[in-house]
């Protein structure tokens, strides 16, 4: 059975990096470019964990935390979410794990250290 | 971009031995000759392999000792291949001192501080930095960009002013002011942020993109590393080709730390110790910013990024470093260990070794006093042991936090 993980980002590059990343452990991933299709695509799909950018180009992560958590789909209360971003201001981590994240992040990300991260949560499909 | 070969012909004559780069966590292998910031693939820092089995053959470690002194009289494990690349201002070399008195009263005989505070611009930083800006020089590069906690701030302002660099730094507001000054007097434009040495990162990594700076953060491109590495050159070399048992060094970015490592690897490559017991690797950080320490201790293999991140040792104020998981492997691998100090007790540390040993070291250099103060009650450390402390830094650059 296959793990879906969405992943909130804007950036292509760090997009293309991670899918790889993520696909190589048989992750199926799941993009969205912006908050809002972000949010719409996590309560219309079903996703194991989210991998969410903090600096969006419409709503903020941290809006998008709140949103996912306060939906009316109820698995989405209990999803894990990856807060990841470059250009954290002081106190962002804290804003990120207040607004509904469960672990925070800085980019670049560490390929090795996202594979953890993900596995504490979701069990890779390619090692199972 | 492609360089010129070294000029010379016979491998004896060779400036440097530098071979390629390597991605530290998937070992896939980089030019040394274009420019390279860390591995694309693993983002992940990127270590600098030398020839050393030709160096083994060619280079004679007593020739190196009979050289002027610096750091670059190791520049067969630099990576600079010509000369008029390297800038230096006199690093390296700094004093290995006897720190009996403070020894006698801790009950151990062999006790030494390393104190980079000789260095110029008063700090460690001045080797990494050295090494770095040279070789950016070599590679063409014009403007070199970093994100501090202040002292790699004025170690990269004065080394680009010297390479006729633009450079432009990022640093927390309440950096200690020596550091503002020193990289405003050397040319540079500083901006002041109000965050973390993570948030400057974060600030900086966006402008080289941008703009097309060069990032010369911690680990964030692979030749820092090398001019720090030399201090545990410098260390085999005083103690005979022998390594100490214990090293005590303060831990923001790690680049110390597992520089070292580094050239005790390369060093027994060299075939150049007496023996082959390395030191036990103590990581020292403060109680209100110690990812490290308590990624070691919960056997983790990175770090958690440090939330609220607060101490008056600016320099380890570091919530998470680039290259946590090489810091972890190399104490674990060292079977050393990791100690959290309280602020109060750095701050008592400095004065000991001030009134003790007439040392004003920086609070990262006196952190390390209190750690040991710590291990030597926990009996981690033999009273008869080898052990170096390393101040980092002059205490004169943060006089501002001083009453």
């Amino acid at each position: 059975m296959t793990s879906h993980v969405l992943y909130i980002e804007d950036n292509p590059d760090n997009m293309t990096l991670v899918r790889r990343a993520l696909e190589a452990r048989g992750y199926t991933v799941l993009e969205a470019i912006n908050g809002m299709n972000g949010v719409s695509t996590a309560e219309r799909e079903d996703v194991d964990l989210i991998l969410l950018d903090i600096n969006l180009p419409d709503i903020d992560g941290y809006e998008v935390a709140r949103r996912i958590r306060n939906s009316t789909k109820t698995a989405l209360a209990y999803t894990p979410i990856i807060a990841v971003t470059a250009n954290a201001l002081k106190g962002d981590a804290e804003k990120a794990l207040d607004s509904g994240c469960d672990v925070y992040m800085s980019k670049p990300i560490n390929i090795r250290e996202l594979w953890a991260r993900v596995e504490a949560f979701v069990p890779a499909p390619a090692s199972n | 971009m492609q360089l010129p070969m070294p000029q010379t012909k016979a491998a004896s004559q060779k400036l440097s031995y530098l071979g390629d780069l390597q991605c530290s966590d998937c070992g896939k292998s980089f030019s040394a000759d274009e420019i390279h910031t860390f591995c694309p693939d693993c983002q992940a820092p990127l270590l600098v392999n030398y020839d050393l089995n030709a160096a083994r053959q060619h280079v004679d470690r007593d020739q190196i000792h009979a050289r002027a002194k610096g750091m670059w009289r190791w520049h067969e494990f630099l990576p600079v291949i010509e000369r008029q690349n390297m800038v230096t201002l006199g690093e390296g070399d700094t004093a290995l001192l006897e720190v009996s008195r403070i020894g006698n009263q801790l009950g151990l005989s062999n006790l030494y501080l390393k104190d980079e505070s000789s260095n110029p611009t008063g700090t460690f930083k001045a080797r990494g930095l050295s090494a770095a800006v040279s070789k950016a020089k070599e590679l063409g590069i014009k403007k070199v960009i970093i994100p501090t906690a202040g002292n790699a701030g004025g170690a990269m302002a004065a080394y680009a002013a010297r390479a006729n660099m633009q450079a432009l730094i990022y640093m927390p507001k309440d950096t200690p002011n020596a550091n503002i000054v020193e990289s405003r007097i050397a040319g540079a434009e500083v901006i002041l942020v109000d965050g973390l040495i993570s948030d400057a990162a974060g600030m900086a990594g966006e402008k080289a993109r941008d703009e097309g700076w060069f990032d010369v953060s911690t680990f964030k491109e692979p030749y820092r590393m090398e001019g720090k590495k030399i201090m545990g050159y410098e260390l085999a070399e005083f103690f005979d080709w022998t390594l100490p048992d214990v090293i005590i060094y303060p831990t923001g970015g790690g680049t110390g730390l597992v520089g070292m490592w580094k050239a005790f690897a390369e060093l027994e490559r060299l075939g150049w110790l007496e023996n082959t017991q390395r030191p036990r690797m103590v990581s020292v950080q403060a109680e209100g910013c110690a990812p490290v320490i308590k990624a070691f201790h919960a056997g983790a293999s990175f770090c958690d990024f440090w939330l609220g991140a607060q101490t008056l040792a600016s320099g380890l104020r570091v919530p998470k470093s680039f290259a946590d998981r090489m810091i972890l492997a190399n104490l674990r691998e060292s079977k050393g260990t990791a100690v959290a100090v309280s602020d109060t007790a750095i701050l008592e540390a400095q004065k000991n070794l001030a009134v003790m040993e007439g040392i004003f070291a920086a609070p990262e250099g006196a952190a390390c006093l209190a750690a040991l103060t710590e291990l030597v009650k926990q009996v981690w450390i033999k009273p008869d042991e080898r052990v170096v402390l390393f101040n980092t830094g002059s205490g004169l650059k943060y006089l501002d936090q001083k009453n």
